[in-house]
């Protein structure tokens, strides 16, 4: 059986399944109903452009939840629509807001087992559309799904973009998908995040996404890139790297510790070096103590951080989360 | 009694292999495609998640009882789950492979007059409006319906209390439409909103079914005030109350997870659920109640650790026990923690509340615990594999017992898995 002919039987179901519910007070045919007349609910079959016409309506509703609902009614129906119209619909689409839903739409086809070329046309829109806001939307349209499995070296492409706004959405792509779509534990979600923070000039991107990540999985070669950003002209961009070292794999973890230890003395950056002293901790656990404790002397206006740290790692606590929570609520108990 | 705790799984659910969709570090409450987080975490790992999914634990002791998932139509179909529905029909020794099946997608309705019904809708018209809707087999207009109520309640104590009213006699698909909107909406934390949850809860004119119902919508409040408490958590250790206690014991667990969260208070929840673990005569509450602290980890005083030793001694179920011992890991006075496992360890006889107590002593006092280890594997030989395991991971530098965890062989090295242990 062909995808054609699967649609097809997919739409003779829909048909025959279709739902005539009347509410209780129905209006006369013909006549306009009243706001205060119970609308008349059928249920139908969806086509692309039906569909479209709703979303376009339903994007000045007050309603959140009615656009929730149509943007999860396009995406849901993608797969049962035919292809070539969508597809179709998506390249003469230039209202960036609708350019996103189609684009969601398209993306959802393939991720659900159908064509790839439906998401290859999203990213290669995202790539080489004229408008940045076009560009920005189609990017978003590929959060929280697999894109970056099927897309190459596309977001390091991305985080060169001339627009802000498009680097920006990128970057906020690869940080949800890493976090998000692999839990943070996978190590080709985490080493292209690493590769495309590293290959952007732009320093709130590249802060961004190695400030955000998971980086448990990475391999040598993108440890060696986060190494390498600490010296960085930057502060955010070396303490969004310091970050990211924190939370390397232990293969990694001395040469890490080695890296943050040597550079706090040479840092200046306050910002800085308290990053690095939630790394150094987060790398030893209680191990950490003794060389917080040798730091306190080489900058006295820290000193209640690296105390308060040392309280924490003395609690003998066995995960970073417990650590994490308890640090933060003595802060707030101060 | 239904909608129970998979007693082992849910020891599992202890490991922090199961952090990966809770995690602080990750978006709590977000929905996930778990077939890629399956295959990310890899195989030993995904077994756990896998067969947590199928017990229908621990996702609806944290409160996740409606995932978005289920109300997506073939939202569930992933990559991974792809692979593995193709992996069965692979062929061996030369038998021929079937083609790969298309794959199949459930239909999805367009309604006419939505746009009209949303426009003009208001709290007075949504009931009978969206009666025509309650019993249509399409999710996406099931969660609209909800979020529309939502909305139509917003903020006002007023309006939630009126749905209320009307949920006390409305048919259960309209009952779980109207607690949703309520769920939803931001009147739902206010405190005459508690008042009236609870009294409906433990209205004893109510159908027990109902009540329950009410009464897990405790779940969503911000805290509970000390009287309400009391007499929630006496409902909840009473057998008569069966089904409806157990939520009860949920709601409790999981309002004092919000209020930790929020504002550090944890000990009068905990009392309650460490004396429910203890009083209760039904053992999936008892169970649940020690849950609810794994799904907080908080920290415990000497106090909560003594009645955790308590509980380790004298509870009859093994299944307990092991939660028992994950429980005991968020002890302050890790010494403390060590001498219970080291004697309970002594006295136990089960192999897999021997593991939990084990490998929770590693999650207790991290390396420190190796001495106290290495007896237990000098006691029961079978330890000795685990006991090299750990050492090795704790000599390599590594200290997070969440990253200990993940690098072991595998996570079931004593098939405390296998539903028919």
């Amino acid at each position: 059986m062909t995808r054609r002919d699967l649609s097809m039987m997919n739409m003779t179901s829909t048909l025959v399944l279709t739902l005539s519910l009347l509410a209780p007070a129905v209006s006369a045919a013909g006549e306009a109903a009243s706001a205060d007349e119970a609308p008349a609910l059928r249920g139908g079959l969806c086509s692309v452009e039906g569909l479209l016409a709703k979303i376009r309506r339903g994007m000045g509703s007050k309603s959140e939840a009615y656009k929730r609902y149509l943007r999860a009614l396009l995406r849901e129906s993608a797969v049962l629509l035919p292809a070539s119209e969508l597809k179709a619909a998506f390249e003469r689409e230039y209202d960036p807001v609708m350019v996103e839903h189609l684009a969601a739409a398209l993306v959802a086809r393939t991720e659900r087992g159908l064509e790839p070329e439906a998401m290859e046309a999203v990213a290669q829109r995202a790539l080489a559309d004229r408008d940045p806001s076009v560009r920005a939307a189609t990017i978003r349209a590929m959060r929280r799904t697999g894109a970056l499995e099927r897309t190459g070296n596309m977001y390091e492409r991305l985080v060169r973009d001339p627009s802000p706004e498009v680097r920006k959405e990128a970057a906020t792509n690869l940080v949800e998908d890493n976090l998000n779509v692999y839990g943070g534990r996978d190590a080709r979600a985490a080493d292209t995040a690493v590769a495309a923070a590293a290959a952007s000039s732009d320093p709130q991107v590249t802060a961004q996404i190695l400030g955000k990540i998971m980086t448990g999985e990475v391999g040598a070669e993108s440890v060696r890139k986060i190494q390498q950003l600490l010296s960085s002209d930057s502060a955010e961009v070396r303490a969004a790297a310091t970050t990211a070292l924190g939370g390397v794999p232990a293969a990694e973890m001395a040469s890490a510790r080695e890296s943050l230890l040597g550079m706090y003395r040479g840092e200046r950056d306050p910002g800085v070096r308290k990053a690095m002293l939630e790394s150094i901790a987060r790398l030893g656990f209680s191990s950490a103590v003794p060389e917080l404790q040798r730091l306190r002397s080489v900058d006295p206006s820290l000193a209640p951080e690296i105390d308060a740290w040392i309280r924490v790692l003395n609690m003998n606590l066995q995960e970073w989360s417990l650590i994490l929570r308890e640090k933060q609520r003595l802060q707030q108990a101060r | 009694m239904t909608a129970k705790s998979g007693p082992l799984v849910e020891a599992m659910k202890a490991d922090p292999s199961h952090r990966p969709v809770s995690s602080s570090e990750t978006s709590p409450g977000r929905p996930r495609p778990l077939g890629r987080v399956f295959a990310a975490l890899g195989g030993a790992a995904a077994l756990i998640l896998g067969v947590a999914l199928i017990s229908s634990g621990s996702a609806e002791a944290e409160g996740q009882g409606e995932p978005r998932e289920a109300a997506t139509p073939g939202a569930q179909l992933t990559d991974a789950a792809r692979k593995a529905g193709a992996s069965e029909h692979t062929g061996q020794g030369g038998v021929e492979q079937e083609p790969p099946k298309a794959p199949r997608f459930s239909n999805t309705t367009c309604w006419e007059e939505l746009e009209r019904f949303n426009d003009t809708v208001t709290l007075e018209t949504f009931r009978s409006w969206s009666a025509p809707l309650l019993g249509v087999k399409d999710p996406l207009v099931r969660e609209y319906l909800k979020e529309r109520l939502a909305e139509l309640i917003g903020n006002d104590e007023g309006r939630a209390s009126e749905v209320l009213g009307w949920a006390r006699e409305a048919s259960p698909a309209e009952f779980k439409l109207l607690m949703a909107g309520l769920r939803g909406s931001e009147a739902m934390g206010k405190p005459k909103v508690a008042a009236q949850l609870t009294s409906l809860g433990l209205d004893e004119r109510l159908d027990i079914g109902r009540r329950a119902g009410f009464l897990d919508e405790l779940k969503g409040l911000p805290r509970l005030e000390p009287a309400a408490l009391e007499k929630l958590a006496h409902f909840a250790k009473d057998p008569a109350s069966g089904e409806a206690g157990w939520v009860t014991t949920r709601a409790i667990g999981q309002v004092m997870k919000e209020d930790f969260q929020k504002t550090g208070n944890v000990k009068p929840y905990l009392d309650k659920l460490f004396t429910i673990a203890a009083e209760s005569p039904d053992e999936p509450v008892r169970y649940l109640a020690l849950e609810m602290e794994m799904h907080a980890d908080a920290p415990l005083d000497a106090q909560a650790t003594e009645r955790l030793a308590k509980i380790l001694s004298t509870e009859g179920s093994e299944n307990i026990r092991q939660v028992a011992a994950h429980d005991l890991s968020l002890a302050q006075d890790k010494a403390q923690a060590l001498e219970i496992y080291a004697k309970a360890f002594e006295a136990e006889q089960n192999l897999c509340v021997r593991w939990a107590l084990f490998r929770f002593a590693a999650r207790a006092a991290g390396k420190d615990a190796l001495p106290v280890m290495a007896n237990m594997a000098m006691t029961d030989s079978r330890f000795q594999g685990n006991y090299q395991d750990f050492e090795r991971l704790y000599a390599s530098g590594i200290v997070d017992f969440d990253r200990i965890w993940f690098s072991l062989p595998t996570q079931d090295p004593h098939g405390c898995l296998d539903p028919g242990h």
